[in-house]
């Protein structure tokens, strides 16, 4: 298991953005879904290890995020997009993903060429030297995701992926996810249902700082079975039933 | 975006399949040339802070601090340029009280949310945001330090005071980190800073009547000195490693 998280819990102020999750997950791609203030940012910025947890246990990639230096060893093998991608704008879009690079502290003498791979990957090649200031959203969405995967992580964790991507982008996006999943564990938080039924193998819903279901997506459309619970898609509907189930 | 075969498709298709050896991935070859003619060159500084900290990412870190980029370092300048005229024209010490409030400001902006456009990322970076504050941190109390210095030396009529605000610099820079990076704000970090040197600039001029009893009364270089070792204290408290998360 990549990820093993045992009642974890944060606090921020008097809000209880995480209140006790427990959750355990592998390769794949694991989605995490969930109403806005349900608490996915703030669980996936403790395992980004940007901010630590105020109780319970977690370890990634078999390793204790709270030891310094395997701490160091984690960072080198995660990539991350957060909600809120802040950048350079006079970066160029090489420069910026790079500059992540080194900040993994890749191999200085294979940086140059995992920088390139990756800005293909997410289709900026046409764009590789444009200042960043220049971009789309969309774009800019993208060089966020090149820099996530710049150093091949074990551990990929992507806030809001698709936000600003238009269809054929997300499309797209999907396929690398799905792609990225047969070596890493890739955990996406997102208030989009379709991608996760597009590209998830697992998938975690949270709400109220908890995780209120965790199985596959078809488990989770199954839970729509016999309710009158709302949404357009089968998938929307088992959203709809497990919060409604967990709220009642 | 693009799978991980599918990334150079329309190029193969131009370079044409007709040509194109059966073992040539020229996906890869593409990349090998595109690694190529994107390599960004590093400067010399970078080059030499890369050399020195050991480090690249580090070096990189250290060039794109706010407070040490070529628009700041102009204004600081500009500042203690006029803090110079002013001395030579009045002969007022003006620029030892003027560098310990602009050193302070530029170590504020150094570094933190807010400032640092890319902050959230780089607290889950390999290289500690710990290293980078405090290599920001040295670089820009240099730099002030050094400008600080020259415009003492230029403006002659402050030589006797040229050693006296160093230390009181250091503790209103102290003060500046401690209250920014507890506030998580460089605003926050300004404002104690340049207060808290206001009020000891005040305190000279009611106690001894004059503005510049703070950095020329040795009496109060012991108390800056403990003031910058508590407030080192609290900046290194604010950044510790957490503990009992595993």
């Amino acid at each position: 298991m990549n990820v093993e998280i045992t009642d974890l819990t944060r606090r921020l102020g008097r809000t209880q953005a995480v209140a006790g999750v427990t959750m355990a997950t592998g390769r794949g791609v694991f989605g995490l879904l969930g109403p806005n203030g349900a608490g996915k940012t703030s669980l996936l910025r403790m395992m980004a290890t940007v901010i630590p947890p105020s109780s319970g246990h977690m370890r990634l990639l078999g390793r204790d995020p709270g030891d310094y230096g395997q701490r160091k060893q984690i960072r080198r093998r995660l990539g991350y997009l957060p909600q809120n991608l802040g950048y350079y704008p006079g970066f160029t879009v090489v420069e910026f993903v790079e500059y992540f690079a080194l900040l993994k502290e890749m191999p200085a003498v294979g940086v140059h060429h995992a920088v390139a791979a990756a800005v293909e990957r997410v289709g900026l090649g046409d764009k590789a030297t444009a200042k960043l200031r220049t971009l789309s959203g969309g774009m800019l969405r993208r060089v966020g995701i090149a820099q996530a995967i710049v150093n091949e992580p074990e551990l990929l964790l992507l806030d809001e992926p698709t936000a600003g991507l238009d269809p054929e982008q997300r499309v797209a996006f999907r396929a690398l996810l799905r792609d990225l999943g047969q070596r890493a564990t890739v955990i996406v938080s997102t208030h989009l249902v379709e991608d996760v039924g597009a590209a998830c193998t697992q998938v975690g819903l949270m709400d109220r700082g908890k995780i209120v279901f965790q199985g596959t997506p078809d488990e989770l459309t199954a839970r729509a079975e016999g309710t009158d619970a709302a949404g357009d898609a089968p998938l929307e509907r088992g959203y709809s039933a497990v919060l409604a189930e967990a709220r009642s | 975006m693009t799978g991980g075969d599918e990334v150079t498709g329309d190029r193969e298709d131009s370079v044409g399949r007709a040509s194109r050896p059966r073992d040539v991935d020229l996906g890869r070859v593409w990349i090998g040339v595109a690694a190529d003619v994107w390599r960004r060159r590093p400067g010399p500084l970078e080059r030499l802070a890369g050399q020195v900290l050991r480090s690249p990412g580090l070096a990189r870190a250290l060039v794109t601090t706010p407070s040490l980029l070529l628009g700041w370092v102009i204004a600081t300048v500009v500042v203690l340029g006029a803090g110079t005229l002013a001395t030579l024209g009045t002969g007022a010490p003006y620029v030892a009280l003027l560098a310990p409030a602009v050193a302070a400001a530029g170590i504020a902006y150094a570094y933190g949310p807010g400032i640092d456009p890319a902050w959230e990322l780089s607290c889950s970076m390999a290289v500690s945001d710990r290293m980078v504050l405090l290599v920001r941190t040295l670089a820009v109390f240099g730099l002030n330090a050094a400008l600080g210095l020259a415009a003492s030396a230029a403006s002659g009529a402050a030589m006797t005071v040229t050693f006296g605000w160093l230390v009181p610099m250091t503790a209103v820079c102290a003060l500046a980190l401690a209250a920014a990076t507890v506030a998580q704000s460089a605003n926050v970090g300004v404002a104690a800073g340049v207060a808290g040197w206001v009020i000891t600039l005040m305190s000279g001029q009611a106690a001894a009547g004059r503005l510049t009893a703070a950095v020329t009364d040795s009496a109060l270089m012991l108390p800056y000195l403990a003031f910058t070792a508590c407030c080192a204290a609290i900046v290194l408290f604010a950044t510790r490693t957490p503990r009992g998360t595993s």
